[in-house]
């Protein structure tokens, strides 16, 4: 790993929302990096507050969400307190994304070059509608896309097509990092497996980093050079690809990992954890995982652990990291 | 939710306990969710005062009211004759009419009827009216749009172009024609205008409605039970299509209510007295147009129209909010 | 799209058919037939009337009858009325039928282009003040009784404040001193200046069509910017014209009896767009494109003007197409509170005077309107929204 400034870095983002039945804390205290050309992958189950976290780095978060603490720094710029102008020119030129449901990420009345024709103008990367259309082809050839689909509306698109559409849009202003919010869920498995390859191959190429958020640790496993699993609102362990395949120290992560059939063909007994994700609106106290870990005890009950590098770039938070059980086994 | 109430049905009876208790605590919610709507609740309250005043006609009638003076069509205060140079309050030689007074508080209209007690007793044929129309509508349109969901084919294409013809078409027009023409009276004007709605837009949306329901597992649990064709639409499919049909009521209130009130200024019907016929008489006599000093003959009438219709009006959009809850604000 | 216009086309000539057929029964169910008045006439012998019956096809089978009624309506012989008798109905709608359309055409687009704005802006108001003053005018001016609301538009505007006419389609003294050649009377002057109007009206639509075709490449702002001059221009060119002819201030007398009806029927009718409009911009901020134009660095204004008021205009369009009855009936109802010589005015005094083939006529063209009003709509649609336009 370099030592350089990373090109991200969020500490200790607090975010809740507001509600009518009180406030939902849907982000507590997550901490993280990010090196230029690296890639992340967050997972967890639905809720546990990656989407949030998406949304907290474009700052495109609802209205009724508020971030209570933290800073997220991109490019040594923390984003939380910058003034709405400056925020404009950020999206998108410094940091862009590629929606979780990417068949409705398009405007339906607007052709699909259009909509990236825009998001050039608007970061003033054309001067004029030749180079618009030369710099569109330009990324439908890159994506895979027929040049000659531009003029064409979003309905007129396949599934995979509107999602190497939406890919073209991100990549359109040479932004530093590129959030992938479950990106190809949407898609059959086939088309799934080669828009990543394709999208992984890409970022090497244009040396950005990249976000990936899904639920299905397979997936991230492919594309991410780090993995972090979150849960509830929480960071509960995040490490290099191959430490959290080989040695998981956290029980969700090892949990998830049991849940999920290996992609190398390994056959586990698809164990699913009992109970279900907690209410945040009423979040456990202590570890947040305590009421469905099997190895809990009453300091977990009673106090957070804390997110602590057990060596070798390796954070976990939790009281009884899941090495000392398998000695024990 | 009906769900377990369905499939589980073999005893009639407990079935109709289990559904009434079901409908009990969706009204409680449902109306939990009206109650935090404010708009909904003005239309209410309006309704209410309306409801009121319809009752305490007859009553006032019966009791502190001489129906001698105060009758709404026949009525007439004789004192105005009796006086012959009259206080300011009395009619004047060259105005005939009651100005408001404690003893005529909205005044009289031109003919020297009360203008209170015509707007009372008007209430309540237009509340007649527009729950007359309604129910029709109901009635047509839930069962219309129930079978035409349930059976498909010939028969939803026939009902669906009928709707797209009725849907097409001005109301007003066809209803001057036909109450000037037939003579109609308050019911005719209730049945013919609830026909009206009940083929048009109504049996739409009640019958994309009727085709979420029918894919649902309890019409196949009753229908691999053995259950006929109209047994389920009645038993099964209808029950859960009259929240909706309940919305679409309020809506056809309002345009009863309004037709109503244009055919009769229009003085198209064969009625005696309503609030759109108070407008029109005072119009005919020329009141109207003339100053502002006459707002007891421009006013009321035209409010309770508007108001009466706004209400039904927006009762139905804060029950729309309870109906879909994709309309509701978080 | 052109399946779509065609099959448009085949739903709107079944729609014809069966409102006509409605119009057929109707007719036959009335209690007895136009014969009947010979019957108060004492000096009428019966045989007079048998013939009259025969005659008129009165005593042929109903489905003869039926076949005689559409036969009739397709080659426009629609009988002559009684109250202005001999006119032909045709005759008497053909002059009437412009200025329906007119008042309609007018307050339609009015109300559209005024609801949807107002729907827009409202949707960045959320809650609050503006929130509740504009649901509260909004259902007030909805539900309206509309007889009494342009009942007390002609007390304020034209009884109390005289700023405008009080009713009516011309002022006589007026029409009295402008001499047109070769015509006597203001009526023939007064048809004679409107189908001027009218096509100078027509030729502008043109050309601002035009217009909007060739500027329809330009950026969001640069475009808005060009057709709101161009928009001006064209007003400019075409008003100036009328002003330095003669007939100028005959034009502007119509034009000065059209505001009221067309102020009144607005008013009544864009409330329910307003709301609408607010109503589907706050659904439209949901949607997921919404979010993608945002993250593109979009500001919050062209978000909301270009992407969610793009496509809330579809919902809302389709909104206006359900509501074009509606308008209608307004407009039949404003016509005749305001005496203004259309079909509403024509219909109910037909009506009154039971001047049977004239309310039929009337009817039958009426409903003609409304199948055309939504012929067109529905093909505008088919261009607004692409999903329709290319398939």
């Amino acid at each position: 790993m370099s030592k350089e400034t990373p090109i991200l870095a969020v500490e200790n983002l607090v975010m809740h929302y507001t509600t009518r039945k009180g406030d939902v804390s849907a982000i507590d205290g997550v901490t993280f990096s990010l090196e230029k050309g690296h890639s992340l992958g967050l997972v967890g189950e639905s809720g546990c507050g990656k989407t949030s976290i998406a949304f907290s780095l474009m700052r495109l978060l609802p209205d009724n969400a508020k971030i209570k603490q933290g800073s997220i720094f991109i490019d040594g710029e923390d984003i939380i307190t910058m003034s709405y102008d400056q925020l404009l020119k950020f999206r998108w030129r410094k940091i862009a994304m590629v929606f979780q449901a990417a068949m409705n990420a398009l405007n339906p009345v607007y052709t699909v070059g259009d909509q990236i024709v825009e998001a050039l103008d608007l970061h003033d990367m054309i001067k004029n509608k030749a180079e618009a259309e030369e710099r569109v082809a330009e990324l439908f050839e890159l994506v895979g896309l027929d040049p000659a689909l531009m003029h064409r509306y979003p309905h007129e698109f396949s599934g995979g097509m509107r999602q190497r559409a939406v890919i073209a849009m991100a990549l359109s202003c040479e932004p530093d990092i590129i959030i992938a919010d479950e990106p190809t869920t949407a898609l059959d498995v086939i088309v799934q497996d080669r828009i990543l390859r394709e999208m992984k191959k890409i970022q090497q190429k244009l040396g950005m980093s990249m976000i990936y958020i899904s639920h299905d640790i397979a997936v991230i496993a492919e594309v991410s050079d780090h993995i972090g699993v979150m849960y509830a609102g929480r960071m509960a362990e995040l490490a290099s690809g191959v430490d959290i395949f080989e040695r998981p120290l956290h029980p969700y992560t090892y949990a998830l990992m049991r849940a999920f059939p290996s992609i190398k063909g390994e056959k586990h007994d698809l164990t699913t954890l009992p109970g279900e994700p907690p209410d945040l609106l009423y979040p456990p106290t202590g570890c947040r995982f305590h009421p469905r870990c099997p190895f809990a005890t009453d300091i977990c009950k009673e106090k957070q652990p804390p997110f602590e590098n057990v060596g070798g770039e390796h954070y976990v938070a939790c009281w009884h990291p899941m090495e000392v059980h398998n000695d024990h086994h | 939710m009906n769900n377990t109430a369905h499939t589980t049905s073999s005893a009639p009876t407990s079935l109709w306990k289990m559904r009434l208790r079901l409908m009990r605590k969706s009204l409680k919610t449902g109306w939990d969710i009206f109650k935090e709507n404010p708009v909904g609740m003005v239309g209410l309250v309006i309704i209410v005062f309306f409801a009121l005043l319809a009752i305490l006609h007859p009553i006032l009638m019966a009791t502190v009211w001489d129906p001698g003076t105060y009758d709404p069509i026949t009525g007439y205060d004789f004192k105005t004759l009796i006086h012959p140079s009259p206080p300011s309050w009395l009619p004047q030689p060259d105005n005939p009419m009651y100005k408001p007074s404690f003893r005529h508080i909205l005044g009289t209209d031109p003919l020297g009827r009360d203008v209170l007690s015509q707007l009372m007793y008007s209430t309540r044929s237009e509340f007649l009216l527009g729950v007359g129309a309604a129910l029709v509508t109901v009635l047509i349109a839930t069962t219309v749009g129930a079978v035409s969901a349930y059976y498909g084919g010939l028969i939803d294409i026939l009902f669906m172009r009928m709707a797209d013809v009725m849907m097409m078409l001005p109301f007003i027009a066809i209803l001057i024609v036909l109450s000037s023409l037939f003579q109609f009276k308050m019911i005719h004007l209730a049945i013919v205008y609830g026909i009206l709605a009940g083929f048009g837009g109504t049996t739409i949306v009640i019958k994309s409605q009727a085709l979420t329901i029918k894919v649902k597992s309890y019409i196949e649990a009753a229908r691999i039970a053995g259950g006929g064709d109209g047994h389920i639409i009645f038993t099964h499919l209808v029950p859960n299509l009259l929240p909706l049909s309940f919305l679409y009521m309020m809506f056809t209130v309002t345009g009863a209510i309004f037709s109503e009130a244009v055919l009769s200024f229009f003085g198209l019907l064969d009625i005696r007295m309503s609030w759109g016929l108070m407008i029109q008489t005072a119009q005919a006599a020329g009141y109207l147009l003339n100053s502002w000093k006459y707002w007891y003959l421009m006013f009321p009438a035209g409010l309770s129209i508007t108001l009466l219709c706004a209400a039904f009006y927006l009762v139905g959009r804060a029950m729309d909010e309870v109906v879909n809850p994709r309309l509701r604000k978080r | 799209m052109g399946k779509y216009i065609l099959q448009r086309l085949g739903q709107i000539l079944v729609t014809l058919f069966v409102f006509q057929t409605l119009l057929f029964v109707i007719l036959t169910a009335m209690p007895g037939d136009v014969t009947n008045r010979m019957l108060t006439n004492p000096d009428i012998p019966p045989e007079v009337r048998e013939r009259t019956r025969q005659a008129l096809g009165l005593d042929d089978p109903v489905l003869v009858q039926y076949g005689r009624w559409f036969q009739n309506f397709i080659t426009g012989n629609l009988g002559v009325s009684y109250s202005e008798y001999p006119t032909p109905v045709i005759e008497i709608l053909e002059e009437r039928i412009p200025r329906t359309m007119v008042l309609f055409l007018a307050a339609t687009i009015v109300q559209f282009v005024v609801g949807f704005s107002m729907g827009r802006a409202l949707a960045w108001q959320r809650g609050g003040f503006f929130e509740y003053g504009s649901t509260i005018v909004g259902v007030t001016l909805y539900t309206v009784f509309t007889p009494w609301f342009a009942l007390m538009m002609i007390f304020i505007f034209g009884a109390r404040l005289h700023w405008l006419p009080l009713g009516k389609f011309l002022t006589p003294i007026l029409w009295r001193k402008v001499d047109i050649p070769g015509m006597s009377d203001s009526l023939t002057k007064a048809n004679y200046v409107f189908t001027r109007m009218l096509w100078t009206a027509t030729a502008a639509f043109v050309i601002w069509l035009i217009m909007a075709y060739f500027t329809r490449n330009l950026s969001h702002t640069k475009r808005n910017r060009t057709r709101l001059i161009a928009t001006v221009i064209i007003l400019a060119v075409s008003i100036g014209g009328w002003a330095m002819v003669d007939i100028g201030p005959l034009a502007w007398d119509i034009t000065k009896h059209m505001i009221l009806p067309i102020v009144t029927l607005t008013l009544v009718g864009f409330a329910g767009t307003m709301l609408m409009t607010r109503q589907t911009m706050l659904e439209t901020l949901r949607e997921d494109y919404i979010q993608t134009a945002r993250a593109k660095g979009l500001p919050e204004k062209l978000v909301r003007d270009k992407h969610a008021a793009r496509n809330a205009l579809l919902p809302v369009f389709t909104g206006l197409i359900i509501s074009l009855p509606s308008v209608i009936s307004g407009g039949i109802i404003t016509e005749t509170v305001f005496s203004w010589p259309g079909m509403g005015l024509t219909l109910l005094n037909a009506t009154t005077q039971e001047d049977i083939p004239l309310v039929m006529g009337t009817l039958s063209f009426i409903g003609v309107l409304s199948l055309l009003a939504h012929l067109v709509a529905d093909i505008t649609y088919a261009f607004l929204d692409p999903r329709i336009r290319y398939s």
